[in-house]
């Protein structure tokens, strides 16, 4: 027993320091940072208490950019939730050429986010966009749009590009779930005369959830995470319309150069995210446990 | 680029000067000039000064405007920043302020001697009683247009905003945009907008006393007509950045646009019509007298080490001298604009293909140019805050709350001026 | 393929805009980058290529160093998965596996380092390599990308493990073997479809980060390529020719890495069961 204790700490003591160093670490020296008024890198600062937490939870661009975190990550899981369902539901059929379809499905995904980036931008714009004119030619405008000029369109615009790079991927993971289902269920339920609906819902659905349940728990902390998308987007524009808390952060250290208010926004963020994921993986480990 | 790793590489082999290009001083050039043809001029530029200058070694890292912020401070904070650095005016206080800089008044004046500055270039990096960085080149906002386009709809080139708002709407038909103008909170805007301020009498931002008078009727009346000029502007100028204002105009969506420069996407991906290119001074309120936006862009100098400082002196020296400035400014003809006198009149500079071809434009511009202003740095009202309210790009922000928020200009300028004051704090 | 034929048409359908939303978009780039500048910002922009020029291609490969851009990303990815693997591997075997003190709350430490915005990591992580020295080196990246993608891997290999039927460990166990030989032995063969499936998930987070690349690479001659793509986005002019063959030469790499071992990611996830 001893042994294998030892054993099993030199297994996963590597993973744990990697992961202490490029992220433990750094958040014990944001928490640091965040009581001092330290402004640009490198600068010194002293130490100020709590001032910094007190000035961003008095003030209105914190609870703005959680608001609209919030608002991001929902909209977020919903649109590719959708679409990765219907996707792994059809990759899951017999068609002729589902084993192409299955494989280059993830092509948004492995595209460089920058590289995405660009291309919808191209898409989006104005002058020599793709999307505008086709809008206009099917008679669904009459003039072009500003995907970018409103907060409310840009933040949409900006959920589609996301949900765009990150559907494929949640519908492979869903299309395995769905792979584990075995096929008698089904057959069974054909034979009791249920028809394709009744059969989601009652066999497909039931057994999927779980599988959905942890890709919602991590789909919404990477969400939340997503940083380089809006930023060369938008930056958080227009009027702060798509300013999350990870643009906030951003913007703070490296605009406004107040570096330790930028780490008292992150350690907040941190925290919220943190109660998140501790009532979530909570309840991931007692439905693991049941199974 | 390949071919001069190449050579670089069978010089290094076939010389024994590798032996002494050890001793050499290494000295590293940051720039946020990133296209790949202006890399490649810088390029040329820096071998024929490593070859004249057997003990030094100046190496180009290009950088992105969108990450340099973060990243000089940082780098320079691990002592890994470069020992010359490009810079605008509001860039520098933030670099001055961390201690990264030390004063170049004698070098400048130096230069000066010898080559006559600009003097608003200087001006723009002179406070707290030293100069703190070297003035390389400039850029003004003008008006541009086709003429075709102007004579079809039967107008005269806008003089006063009355008329410019008229053009905008004449010649906004068959989804053609009158004026294409920025709203993105973001640099150009800020530009577009300050130019706007700054020919409807709203030059100044700050008082003598270093408080802020953003907020004053001028101000608001240019917000005011620059909101109302919107309309004619493509439905996602708020999103735009210069090269849209550019794509716009050379894809003929754009009627007008307020742009530094337009000659090298009208000449490459446009009809390239020398003859049919206009380019105007930005109209006035009362047509009176028209300012612009004038950026001096600069070099400042890093190095803690004095044998790197020399090294560097010695290379910003010899890009300022007229047989190598010209090809300098040209690495984007029609956009870097001298700040010399000697290099205004410069063979290298005039003699450029593109250059010859818009010479007509050039001029204009360079004429455009005597009346540049920049906010924050203007009649010697410079303080140090301004970094942090361009930074933020308040202007624009401003614009925004107007433009995109729907608030009354009063109340969005009483606003800016608020959050300028915040940013300073 | 008895489907009804309602279902049939709904397939179709739904397939059709699939292949549209995700095949378009590519596309127009592809074709985009062979088209004259002329044609590509035209106010009625054209479906299928009018004009055709390499003269993009040419700009790009002549003046910027974008061979040297691939083969830094290649390191990087490849560095990058191999580290994750060599790391996750053991860590998820015994988290699923070995009894230890701490195990639950270590295995929910782990999924946690996701709940960190990675840019609060940003400054310190700079400050961290600088003092050793690793600002402006490929390992930087490599560590960066390890952390990131270390969590979910270890997570998801330990539920492709859960996947593997008791017997099969058992017998092993029964055999006496050694805990590290059943897992060389045993285990890990019986997952590898799984681990290309992790091998990949770690390959084209590395592939596609972008903030980390910009700020901790200092010089030219070690960008990676989304950063080097965002250098040809110029700050004052768009050559939207440029981008596009630059976007195009981004894809192909990983397409043609997916073309080899695409169909063994897909299966690997679907026939490895995650739990």
């Amino acid at each position: 027993m001893q042994q294998s204790k030892a054993l099993a700490f030199a297994l996963v003591a590597p993973a744990m320091l990697v992961l202490a160093a490029t992220l433990g670490w750094p958040l014990v020296q944001a928490v640091q940072l965040s009581l001092q008024d330290v402004r640009v890198i490198g600068s010194p600062g002293t130490f100020v208490g709590f001032d910094n937490y007190r000035h961003i939870l008095g003030g209105s661009a914190f609870w703005n950019a959680a608001g609209l975190s919030i608002v991001w990550v929902v909209a977020n899981a919903v649109l590719q939730t959708a679409l990765a369902l219907v996707a792994a539901l059809i990759l899951n059929e017999k068609f002729p050429g589902v084993r192409v379809a299955r494989t280059w499905i993830i092509l948004a995904w492995i595209v460089p986010t920058v590289v995405v980036v660009v291309i919808w931008r191209w898409l989006f714009s104005t002058s020599g966009g793709m999307i505008n004119p086709l809008l206009i030619q099917s008679g669904l405008v009459d003039r072009p749009i500003g995907f970018f000029a409103t907060p409310w369109t840009a933040m949409a615009t900006l959920v589609f590009v996301n949900s765009w790079r990150w559907f494929p991927f949640i519908a492979l993971m869903i299309l395995a779930g769905l792979t584990r289902i075995p096929d008698d269920l089904h057959e069974a339920a054909r034979i009791d005369g249920a028809n394709a609906w009744q059969r989601f819902r009652r066999i497909t659905w039931p057994l999927l959830a779980p599988t959905l349940v942890v890709l919602a728990v991590i789909g919404t902390m990477l969400s939340f995470n997503v940083f380089d998308i809006i930023w060369l987007l938008t930056s958080g524009g227009p009027a702060g319309g798509s300013r999350t808390l990870p643009v906030l952060i951003y913007e703070t250290a490296f605009k406004s150069y107040r570096l330790s208010e930028a780490a008292t926004i992150s350690v907040l963020a941190t925290l919220l995210l943190m109660a998140f994921a501790v009532i979530a993986t909570r309840a991931l480990d007692r439905d693991g446990a049941e199974r | 680029m390949k071919t001069i790793l190449k050579l670089a590489l069978a010089t290094t082999m076939l010389m024994p000067a590798a032996a002494f290009a050890q001793d050499a001083v290494e000295i590293t050039l940051w720039h946020m000039e990133q296209p790949p043809h202006r890399v490649a001029r810088v390029q040329e530029l820096i071998d024929a000064f490593n070859a004249a200058n057997p003990g030094i070694v100046v190496t180009q890292e290009p950088q992105n405007w969108g990450e340099v912020y973060a990243k000089t401070p940082a780098a320079l904070a691990a002592g890994q920043g470069p020992d010359m650095l490009f810079a605008i005016p509001d860039f520098t206080p933030i670099l001055k302020d961390i201690g990264a800089l030390t004063s170049v008044e004698e070098f400048v004046e130096e230069l000066d001697a010898k080559h006559d500055f600009v003097d608003s270039t200087v001006e723009a990096y002179s406070y707290d009683g030293g100069v703190w960085a070297v003035p390389l080149y400039n850029m003004t906002m003008n008006l541009w247009y086709r003429k075709s386009v102007l004579e079809e709809a039967g107008i005269e080139v806008p003089s006063t905003w009355e008329e410019w708002r008229d053009a905008a709407e004449t010649l906004s038909v068959d989804g053609v945009s009158g004026m294409g103008l920025p709203a993105n909170r973001q640099l150009y805007t800020d530009q577009t907008v300050y130019s706007v301020m700054t020919n409807g009498g709203a030059t100044e931002i700050y008082n003598e006393d270093g408080t802020l008078r953003f907020d004053n009727p001028e101000t608001v009346a240019s917000f005011e007509f620059y909101n109302d000029m919107l309309q004619f502007s493509p439905a996602d100028s708020t999103s735009w950045t210069w090269g849209e204002a550019e794509a716009c105009f050379s894809s003929r969506s754009c009627a007008m646009v307020m742009q530094f420069s337009v000659i090298a996407t009208y000449d490459t991906q446009a009809e390239g019509d020398a003859a049919d290119l206009g380019v105007a001074p930005i109209p006035s309120r009362d047509g009176e007298e028209h300012n612009t936006i004038a950026y001096a862009n600069a070099v400042m100098l890093l190095s803690t080490d004095d044998e790197k400082m020399e090294a560097s002196k010695k290379f910003v020296s010899f890009l300022l001298e007229p047989e190598n400035y010209g090809r300098f400014l040209n690495m984007e003809p029609g956009l870097f604009m001298p700040v010399t006198a000697d290099g205004a009149t410069a063979e290298t500079f005039w003699s450029d293909p593109m250059v010859e071809k818009y010479r007509e434009q050039i001029e204009t511009i360079i004429d455009n140019g005597q009346n540049g202003r920049l906010f924050g740095f203007t009649s010697g009202r410079t303080f140090p805050s301004i970094a942090a309210i361009s930074a933020q790009n308040i202007i624009a922000e401003t614009l925004q709350a107007v433009a995109v928020s729907g608030q009354s200009p009063a109340d969005a300028v009483a606003a800016g001026q608020a959050r300028m004051e915040e940013a300073a704090r | 393929m008895n489907r009804s034929l309602p279902l049939n048409v709904a397939l179709v359908a739904c397939l059709a805009f699939f292949i549209v939303l995700i095949g378009l978009p590519f596309w127009w780039v592809v074709s985009g980058s062979i088209k004259v500048p002329q044609e590509i910002i035209a106010r009625t922009p054209t479906m299928f290529p009018q004009s055709f020029t390499l003269q993009h291609y040419q700009k790009l490969f002549e003046a910027s160093d974008y061979p040297v851009y691939l083969v830094n990303s290649l390191l990087v990815a490849g560095s990058s998965t191999l580290l994750t693997l060599v790391l996750a591997i053991p860590a998820a075997y015994a988290f699923f596996r070995l009894e230890f003190p701490a195990r639950g709350v270590l295995y929910r430490t782990i999924l946690l380092a996701y709940a960190f915005p990675s840019i609060v990591v940003l400054i310190p992580l700079f400050g961290l390599f600088a003092k050793v020295g690793l600002i402006d080196r490929l390992p930087a990246l490599v560590a960066v990308n390890v952390a990131f993608a270390l969590p979910f891997s270890i997570w998801m290999l330990r539920s492709f493990l859960a996947g593997v039927p008791k017997e099969i460990e058992e017998a092993a166990v029964m055999d006496g073997a050694p805990t590290l030989t059943i897992l060389r032995r045993v285990m890990i063969p019986l997952i590898a479809p799984g681990i290309a499936s992790v091998g990949i998930y770690a390959f084209v987070t590395a592939w596609t980060e972008y903030v980390f690349a910009s700020v901790l690479i200092l010089s030219d001659a070690r960008r990676t390529l989304p950063v080097g793509f965002s250098g040809i986005i110029g700050q004052y002019q768009i050559d939207w020719g440029l981008l596009l063959a630059g976007a195009t030469v981004a894809i192909v790499p990983v397409i043609a890495i997916f073309a080899l071992i695409g169909r063994g990611f897909v299966s690997g996830l679907t026939e490895g069961a995650v739990k």
